[in-house]
């Protein structure tokens, strides 16, 4: 009985520890983002005035607002393709076998551990002289090349655990291999790809390398980009305030994603499927 | 309703490995038959290829007499009821049974017509709604059956659908089966590797062995005339016992004595050409306590004294287990394959009695084996001697 108790305890100590090492340095941002300029320096972990200027100061700033877009927009279209093609890949992977599957693999597993900083400025180069410089595909394609490997490799993990034997009944059913994969074999799937979604999702979001060497202006320039060139009100005025807002505010989008993903997160979907 | 035509059927692995050689099997519509052997045999991998699932190295596949080599499993109008059953889990039970109809673009009044129908056939209306994770095996098994057959298929291809049950919920889907798919008459083929179920379902069962038939007939028959060795004891259990044997003048000596052979199985021997030494099956259930057999047919059969070691007493019969000494039946490959079935051990003589027997397990008992039943195998290549005139 004490035995569970003192476990138990332990267990809470663990989580407080691990609690508070995560979200000291938010709440901390949360803190500097209510104090007015004069209070940011004061050191006081709760804010002695309280204040929402912050945060109106980001949104008059057109510079926040179109990053703002630009980071959905782009953030979104990377994702949305890389987990499409990833499935696809990932299948391809876990299912069937081609020459060259192993190789393919290494390669995949290669362009994961590519140092990006040495691509950078070929990529820029590159895009500068084929007019992709400074444009949303000039972010969506090199987002989705270093997170398909992510991608490829999360899902063929969850593509090999759904039993093949599934797919051969659809195939006796009368699907087409197409729809034996896209009635069957996805559904199955879906957990891997809300998971593989959210990770993918949460690599463009946060990128600050492509989109600071890779864009210029409003019309591409991402939000982690854009809170760094934040100025303060005059010329003396840190911006501390409005860019500990605009980290906040930037936060928001990855937790709502996570958490309208993490409904279709069921374990155990493949459950009944077989004897049991 | 279909036929179905395997002429030289071979598949071998891309790997070298021959699976399955030269199978010829004429299926005629609405038969109902068994592909049975011993795992690795080539069953689940020539149902793969009847299926479309699996490719065919060579030889020619006919469904209704069009080549279906080269068809894909969608386009040929199959059904197949896996051994995991493979439901489709998330989804309910309403629509695992219907997606072969959805995929079909059978109109929605329909589906619910051929569904409700197909539930009520299989007394699945109650689970309708359910999801497989929460149905019992024997349920699960029941919507894979449903999933089958609620498109009325060509076929359906059975692939172990009841191992999974356990023994008495098997017994009571092999009886449901067997009354389903005489009402249905749809062609079925079926692979399993337990012989007693192969015997109980079978209008017809195809023994196999390292890819290759060994005998195609009806249960009955093949029990009676087994083709060789591998067959007889693969066929029937408790498995038949293998002896080896002297042929001199028209009759067996062995160490249970010399059994005087009857004219009708000297005329076979000489026909196959028998060698001098062979090999001779007895079946135990060919076997009686000397005391219950009428003196005058006792005299003509084959008695000997033996020891009885152990004795199971089965309520309808008991089964008599004898030590032999001497030589065994060596061999031959095709008995130790077939042993997979629950063959006796090396050495061992099972013999099946009446209960009105009064043997006791360490007491000497006179044991009677009816003579007109022996069968002889040549033990250079396992063939039956005895079988030849039913061919």
């Amino acid at each position: 009985m004490t035995g569970t108790r003192e476990r138990k305890a332990w267990w809470a100590v663990a989580d407080v520890v691990i609690l508070v090492y995560a979200l000291v340095p938010v709440l901390w941002i949360a803190s500097l983002s209510f104090k007015p300029p004069r209070a940011i320096a004061d050191g006081r972990f709760v804010p002695s005035e309280f204040t929402w200027s912050n945060y109106q100061q980001v949104f008059q700033l057109d510079l926040f607002t179109s990053a703002l877009r630009n980071s959905i927009g782009i953030a979104l279209i990377a994702t949305a393709l890389s987990v499409v093609i990833g499935t696809l890949a990932a299948y391809a992977i876990a299912r069937l076998s081609f020459p060259g599957k192993k190789q393919l693999v290494g390669v995949t597993l290669l362009v994961a551990m590519f140092p990006q900083m040495s691509l950078i400025s070929p990529l820029f180069d590159i895009e500068r002289s084929v007019g992709l410089f400074d444009t949303w595909a000039g972010l969506v394609l090199p987002y989705i090349a270093f997170s398909l490997p992510l991608a490829v490799y999360t899902l063929s993990a969850f593509f090999r655990e759904i039993p093949w034997e599934l797919e051969k009944a659809a195939r006796m059913d009368g699907a087409t291999p197409f729809q034996a994969f896209h009635n069957v074999i996805l559904p199955l799937a879906a957990p891997g790809v809300f998971t593989t979604a959210i990770l993918v999702f949460i690599f463009c979001w946060n990128d600050f390398l492509f989109a600071a060497s890779l864009t210029a202006t409003t019309t591409s320039e991402t939000a982690t980009v854009a809170i760094t060139n934040f100025a303060g009100a005059s010329q003396f005025d840190e911006p501390t305030g409005s860019i500990a807002a605009a980290a906040l505010l930037l936060t928001i989008p990855t937790t709502l994603f996570v958490l309208l993903s993490q409904r279709r997160i069921v374990a155990g979907l493949t459950a009944g499927a077989m004897k049991g | 309703m279909a036929t179905i035509v395997l002429d030289q059927v071979t598949k071998r692995f891309p790997d070298g490995e021959l699976a399955v050689q030269d199978i010829s099997l004429e299926i005629a519509d609405g038969e109902f038959i068994i592909l049975v052997g011993p795992s690795g045999c080539g069953k689940s991998t020539t149902l793969n290829m009847v299926a479309g699932l699996e490719g065919i190295t060579s030889g020619v596949l006919r469904i209704d007499g069009d080549r279906v080599n080269e068809r894909p499993p969608q386009d040929r109008d199959l059904a197949m009821v896996f051994q995991s059953y493979a439901l489709y889990p998330h989804m309910s039970v309403r629509d695992n049974i219907a997606f072969p109809l959805k995929l079909a673009r059978v109109g929605k009044t329909v589906i619910e017509a051929r569904v409700a129908d197909t539930a009520r056939t299989l007394d699945l209306t109650d689970l309708l709604d359910r999801k497989p994770a929460t149905l019992s095996g024997g349920q699960r098994q029941r919507v894979a059956m449903g999933r089958a057959i609620v498109r009325s298929p060509k076929a359906f291809l059975m692939d172990e659908p009841l191992s999974n049950l356990d023994a008495t919920l098997r017994v009571q889907m092999q009886m449901q089966m067997s009354r389903l798919q005489k009402q249905l008459g749809t062609t079925t083929v079926y692979v399993t590797h337990d012989q007693t179920e192969a015997m109980r379902l079978g209008d017809r069962v195809a023994v196999m062995r390292k890819g290759v038939i060994q005998q195609v007939g009806a249960p009955q028959f093949v029990y009676e005339h087994p083709a060789n060795l591998f067959v007889a004891g693969f066929i029937g259990s408790p498995a038949m016992n293998f002896l080896p044997a002297q042929l001199e003048d028209g009759a067996l000596s062995s160490v249970l004595g010399e059994l005087r052979l009857s004219d009708r199985i000297r005329r076979s021997l000489e026909a196959t050409h028998a060698p001098r030494k062979v090999i001779m099956g007895l079946r135990p259930e060919h076997f009686e306590d000397a005391l219950l057999v009428q003196p005058c047919v006792r005299e003509q059969g084959l008695t000997f004294f033996a020891q009885v070691e152990v004795l199971e007493s089965m309520g309808s019969d008991k089964y008599a287990h004898f030590s032999l000494e001497g030589e065994q039946a060596r061999a031959a490959e095709l008995i130790v394959d077939a042993g997979t079935a629950g063959g006796p051990g090396a050495g061992q003589l099972v013999t099946r009695l009446s209960t009105g027997s009064a043997a006791a397990e360490e007491e000497k008992i006179q044991v009677w084996f009816d003579p007109e039943q022996v069968q002889v195998f040549d033990p250079s290549d396992g063939r039956n001697l005895t079988a030849w005139e039913r061919k």
